[in-house]
């Protein structure tokens, strides 16, 4: 080999050498807090969309693995500033029917940035463009029931649950919310609907039947403490017995919880208590 | 001496053509450059959070497209032009074989070409789909549109070709592709600016570029959205008719041509 040659190689290994050390040195100056700035000057997904000739939804698939990579590093502590710019803005402009981005984008708004009303916002672009997908109101409900805000949780379980071709799960759990919200004929009337649909499955159906029994419970429950609250206010003490409620007019005759067996009264306190009462997990 | 029947002519020289560009090495290349990227997409499909199945369907629908329109762009643009370079197009039209026949037989040979390697490329995206366990059958209507858009850009491929040289001819080609994707827009500005002949231009911009935009349904299916049979009829349609002028037009252009 000509000595040419050599320095040549030389050089290219120094240059190759030196351009790998500036490189990192360059990665560890600039601060890992201000990556997340870049993200600003990334284009609406509709321009994107117009330079993409065609091929938009390819478009949002890369964007969609970059934003993936992207959110995984934990070590970028203000990447959460534009998680609804990158989801929203971009992706679910590129492809209004990628659902999965959606999804994605808020469950790192709800879960990690702590942003549920972000997240929720997403979801229901989501669910806006998708109107025939049951799955972004139903996450956007299990969202809201994490949150423990069963109202919301309920509205969006409702949502889901009437899309055409949503499971039963979608109905379920719409019933169940609704009886925590205290909605109770209406949940009794969905568990009923459940019961009798020819086209629940035999789980469904099982399920079913025993929620049916527990609402029914806890309705009557319901009336009974209204019925003591009534004997209390009239008579200035409780019942001593729920017999006595009988004796004295206030309800025809005694019920029996899904059991068969007499509701326990505790005449300390008028509690009313069955076995049905504690699956639904009150003591 | 009787002369040959014409679709006899156009047969012989299509399968030519056929044979000499399955021979072209850049046909080769671009093959292995669309099962890379195939491949390339189930290496992705590793590394996302869910998605993989509209991941791999996407990325094989583009390469399929994007492969297919650089297939008719850079062999399209250079079919007449290498007869005319090595001298065989003389031989050629020595025969009793019209201009409009050797027009016609080139771009049918290159459809073929085209048809093959969508069919191939589509195969490959079928694996990669049956792989995942999920069906590719739903891709077939935009795979189908493809093909209606890449006869488009064969016949002005030809249409260029005929008019001037390979380089130039694919800048055009090039440009009527990504016209024919904003063609749309022209619609838009035509409502912005006032009426005179600035929105006649529009208007006529409009309706004269291939409207290639609408022949795309990628996205649709990907996501195992319908497309409505009466759709896909008017676009083959559409894809004829449009294929059929510019081509008309390229035969014009190569009978008016003068060889030295």
């Amino acid at each position: 080999m000509s000595r040419a040659r050599w320095v040549t190689a030389l050089a290219l290994v120094v240059a190759l050498g030196g351009a790998s050390i500036s490189a990192r040195a360059l990665e560890r100056l600039a601060p890992a807090a201000e990556r997340a700035g870049q993200l600003l000057y990334l284009p609406n997904g509709k321009h994107l969309r117009i330079v993409s000739l065609g091929h938009s939804s390819l478009l949002a698939d890369l964007i969609y693995l970059w934003a993936i990579q992207f959110y995984s590093e934990y070590n970028t502590t203000d990447r959460f500033r534009y998680v609804r710019h990158i989801f929203g803005d971009v992706i679910a402009e590129l492809d209004p029917h990628y659902i999965d981005a959606y999804w994605l984008g808020a469950m790192i708004l709800t879960i990690e940035a702590r942003d549920l009303e972000g997240g929720l916002a997403l979801l229901d672009l989501g669910i806006e463009r998708n109107p025939g997908n049951w799955i972004l109101p139903y996450l956007a409900a299990w969202e809201c029931n994490m949150a423990s805000n069963a109202e919301c949780a309920t509205r969006y379980f409702e949502q889901a649950a009437a899309v055409p071709g949503a499971p039963l799960v979608a109905r379920r759990m719409h019933a169940s919310m609704l009886a925590r919200t205290g909605a109770l004929d209406d949940a009794l009337r969905l568990w009923v609907g459940v019961l009798e649909d020819p086209d629940s499955d035999d789980v469904s159906r099982a399920i079913a039947r025993r929620k049916v029994r527990e609402v029914r419970a806890e309705i009557e429950r319901s009336a009974l403490r209204d019925v003591i609250g009534a004997f209390r206010i009239s008579n200035e003490r409780l019942p001593r017995d729920l017999a006595e409620l009988v004796r004295r007019g206030y309800i025809r005759q005694v019920p029996s919880d899904p059991s068969g067996q007499p509701y326990a009264y505790d005449a300390t306190t008028g509690r009313i208590t069955s076995a049905a009462g504690r699956v639904l997990g009150e003591p | 001496m009787r002369a040959p029947r014409a679709s006899g002519v156009v047969t012989a020289i299509a399968l030519n053509t056929f044979r000499e560009a399955v021979r072209d090495r850049v046909l080769y290349l671009l093959l292995v450059f669309a099962l890379l990227v195939i491949l390339v997409a189930r290496f992705l499909a590793l590394v996302t959070v869910g998605s993989e199945e509209k991941i791999v369907k996407d990325f094989g629908l583009s390469a399929i497209s994007l492969f297919g329109v650089a297939i008719a762009v850079f062999v399209g643009v250079s079919l007449v032009f290498k007869e005319i370079e090595r001298r065989t197009v003389y031989t050629l039209l020595a025969q009793p074989v019209r201009r409009w026949q050797f027009v016609v037989a080139k771009f049918f040979g290159l459809l073929a070409v085209l048809a093959v390697n969508v069919v191939l490329m589509y195969a490959t995206v079928a694996i990669a789909l049956w792989l995942e366990g999920a069906s590719s059958i739903e891709l077939l209507p935009a795979v189908w549109l493809i093909l209606v858009e890449l006869a488009i850009i064969t016949s002005f491929a030809l249409l260029f070709s005929s008019l001037t040289n390979p380089i130039l001819a694919a800048v055009w080609t090039s440009a009527v592709y990504v016209a024919g994707h904003l063609a749309w827009s022209l619609r838009l500005l035509a409502e912005r600016v006032p009426p005179g002949v600035a929105r006649w231009a529009c208007e006529a911009g409009y309706w004269i570029l291939p409207n290639l935009d609408r022949l795309d349904r990628k996205a649709t299916v990907v996501h195992g959205l319908d497309v409505p049979a009466a759709f896909l009829l008017w676009s083959t349609l559409y894809g004829a008719c449009y294929t059929t002028l510019v081509l008309a037009l390229a035969c014009v252009a190569f009978e008016r041509r003068e060889f030295r």
